[in-house]
């Protein structure tokens, strides 16, 4: 299958239950070699779950995966020996240097890439003789990505690698991920950030209750919102007739909690009359943006439902 | 192979680093065995094990050919002489003040027997010197009961057994010396007979001999029942095996390297309880002969295997912390090392003779010559290996890489 089509991985059917909680409900996709593929949903829409049984921890109830030209039930230790694994919530020793760390992993597997080379790829070699327990959260998760890199996989996930980072060390480990793209590597990537889904992927998959709702590239999801431009804006609260008004100047007109969304194909247009009623109303537009449609509107418009509610 | 050896390195690195685990690894063990050195040794200084005990003579009757009482009297008043100055003497002896009653003194030493400040007490009772007079003249061995010498033990005292075992060594002797003396006797015609100590070369035992292979043992089985599954469990907690979960690495060769690191931890332990107990406190027990040993190893793993057991049984750190609580109890104070196990009630009995701690502490006492026999020793290895089998098998099946 690999050498065929170009394709790392196909899932095909994949459930996993928990007696009434259905965490994955029969899902398929598949991936191509050399590109970042990425599941986003709000949390508890099964991503975890769906990386986990890809990962070798949980075993499926039902599905077949084909990884590297094979088809597997579960995950076994050859396949372990070529992915590259970053959890969502793993430690390390504290009392470990971070070069003992990527020894320590480097040992597990037949195959492994010098330490020196590890550190240099996630920038720590600076930190080479440096206390786990020292590490700030960002060097933590690069050396947690250098950790996963140590056996140079194929195929490598991701799981939520920079949530709880600030915005330069999430910037970093963009620049790591599409480092590793250009190398050749697969990369399973999961993420709550629909802007980190935009920036890093090529192909992305969207789930909501342990079911893919909808799944393309950015761009081919995005186009299903049309040509239409996105006007938001800070208010307290609107009466119905207010947002009936607004609806009446676009497409749509929307609350949601304090941000009332508009859609126009006609930005001028609805500009003009949206300022005019401002003013006849005494209605402050604060913290008013216009902006493109992105993947948080289509998951808006497939669910009713923001990713991060 | 290479993954065992870097799990092993791990954990020593962690281990010495980790101050909370430095100190009950290496310091408290040897801090144990300072402190029970230097209270119970005599500060440090070559001592023997000292028993206090009561003679009471009641013989009035000293009349007779031979004042028998008073040589039984007189031969404790030696054993409670210091040989050597700076020795304690086999026996501290408390007397009777000037002119105390000494049925009034009787009951005062019993009652302090009670409460263990005796190991024992000596009763010569009044007709002592006609009964061991009659009894030389019938040239018989049959007593008329009468004038029988007494000595009280409190039961539930280790103290008590071992001196009373040693009292009757020495009533045997006083008795072979009058039937000699008396010409019923024959010292040619006696049985041959020497005592050695074996695993000292000859020279006497001190009580820091006594008390190596005890603070030895325990602190194989503290690492063992609260160290591992402690290490294991707060590991798993923070995540930190979870991560090992996603890699080639199988449970098994986690386990092989934690218990090369381990027992390395366990290595280095021992010889610093030894050095310390040679040269800082003058032990003269002796280690290294096979069997004391495969016994150290076999406790080592021993304890390390429950350590494993608990570790895979045990949802959580602070469970685990309770379970090993909970099997520490029966394990260490119903395993002969503390109290003698010969009193106890028959249920209890059984926790002792399924407690691999009884044959660990037998076997190695046995196998360094501060013990008599009383498991053979096929059976003193048998029952740790049935029970390290045990630990590994259900380990190996249940442990889990993640808080379930």
């Amino acid at each position: 299958m690999e050498e065929e089509n170009g394709l790392m991985m196909r899932v095909t059917g994949l459930k996993k239950y928990y007696g009434e909680v259905h965490a994955v409900d029969g899902i398929s996709f598949a991936i191509p070699r050399a590109s970042v593929f990425t599941i986003l949903g709000p949390n508890g829409a099964g991503k975890t779950t769906t990386l986990e049984i890809l990962e070798g921890i949980r075993e499926p109830d039902a599905g077949e995966i084909e990884v590297f030209g094979m088809q597997l039930k579960k995950v076994t230790r050859a396949v372990k020996e070529r992915m590259g694994v970053l959890l969502q919530d793993g430690n390390f020793e504290p009392y470990l240097k971070v070069k003992e760390v990527v020894r320590l992993f480097a040992s597990f597997f037949m195959k492994a890439l010098p330490t020196e080379e590890v550190l240099t790829r996630v920038a720590l070699q600076e930190k080479t003789n440096a206390y786990v327990k020292t590490l700030s959260g960002g060097q933590l998760q690069r050396l947690a990505v250098g950790v996963a890199l140590v056996n140079d996989p194929d195929l490598i996930f991701l799981d939520e690698p920079t949530t709880g980072l600030d915005p330069q060390a999430r910037r970093n480990m963009w620049s790591i991920i599409t480092d590793l793209r250009d190398q050749g590597k697969t990369i399973i990537l999961t993420t709550h950030y629909m802007e980190e889904a935009e920036a890093l992927s090529d192909r992305v998959c969207i789930m909501d209750y342990g079911t893919i709702i909808a799944k393309g590239s950015p761009r081919e999801l995005t186009s299903r919102l049309g040509q239409e431009t996105i006007i938001e804006f800070n208010t307290s609260s609107l009466s119905t007739d207010d947002l009936a008004q607004l609806e009446s100047y676009g497409k749509t007109a929307r609350e949601d909690g304090e941000i009332v969304t508009v859609e126009t194909e006609n930005l001028v247009h609805t500009m003009e009359q949206m300022l005019a009623w401002s003013r006849e109303r005494e209605i402050p537009l604060t913290n008013m943006t216009v902006r493109q449609p992105n993947l948080e509107d289509v998951f808006l418009l497939l669910t009713g439902r923001r990713l991060r509610e | 192979m290479r993954g065992i050896l870097r799990i092993a390195a791990g954990h020593l690195f962690t281990a010495f680093r980790e101050r909370v685990t430095l100190f009950w690894f290496l310091i408290f063990p040897v801090f144990l065995l300072a402190i029970l050195t230097l209270i119970f040794g005599n500060m440090g200084q070559e001592g023997e094990i000292s028993f206090a005990i009561s003679v009471v003579n009641l013989e009035s009757n000293t009349a007779g050919p031979v004042d028998f009482a008073a040589i039984v009297e007189g031969v404790f008043e030696e054993t409670g002489t210091a040989s050597e100055e700076g020795k304690e003497p086999l026996f501290t002896l408390t007397h009777p003040s000037d002119g105390e009653d000494l049925e009034e003194f009787l009951a005062r030493e019993k009652e302090a027997l009670r409460l263990g400040h005796r190991a024992a007490v000596i009763v010569i009772p009044e007709g002592f010197n006609q009964e061991l007079l009659e009894r030389m003249m019938r040239s018989s061995s049959s007593p008329s009961g009468n004038g029988a010498l007494t000595i009280y033990i409190n039961e539930g005292s280790a103290a008590s057994e071992m001196a009373t075992s040693i009292i009757e060594q020495i009533l045997a002797g006083v008795d072979r010396e009058i039937l000699t003396h008396i010409g019923h006797f024959q010292e040619e015609e006696a049985i041959p007979s020497e005592t050695l100590w074996v695993g000292s070369g000859g020279e006497e035992l001190s009580y820091v001999d006594f008390l190596l292979p005890g603070v030895i043992l325990m602190g194989f089985f503290v690492n063992g029942l609260f160290g591992v599954p402690g290490s294991i469990l707060f590991a798993r907690d923070r995540r930190v095996l979870r991560r090992y979960w996603v890699t080639p690495l199988t449970v098994p060769h986690y386990l092989a390297g934690f218990s090369l690191g381990h027992l390395t931890l366990c290595l280095i332990q021992f010889v610093l309880i030894l050095v310390l107990g040679r040269f800082a406190f003058g032990a003269t027990i002796k280690f290294a002969e096979p069997m004391p040993i495969l016994f150290l190893l076999l406790g080592a793993v021993t304890f390390l295997a429950f350590g494993f057991f608990i570790a895979s049984v045990a949802k959580t750190a602070n469970a685990g912390m309770a379970s090993a609580n909970i099997l520490n109890m029966p394990m260490m104070f119903l395993g002969g090392l503390f109290f003698p196990i010969g009193g106890l009630p028959t249920f209890l009995k059984v926790i002792v003779y399924a407690n691999p701690v009884t044959y660990l502490a037998e076997g190695l006492r046995m196998s360094l010559g501060v013990q008599g026999e009383t498991f053979s020793i096929p059976l003193t290895l048998a029952v740790p290996v049935g029970w390290i089998a045990f630990c590994i098998f259900v380990a190996s099946r249940r442990l889990s890489w993640d808080v379930k």
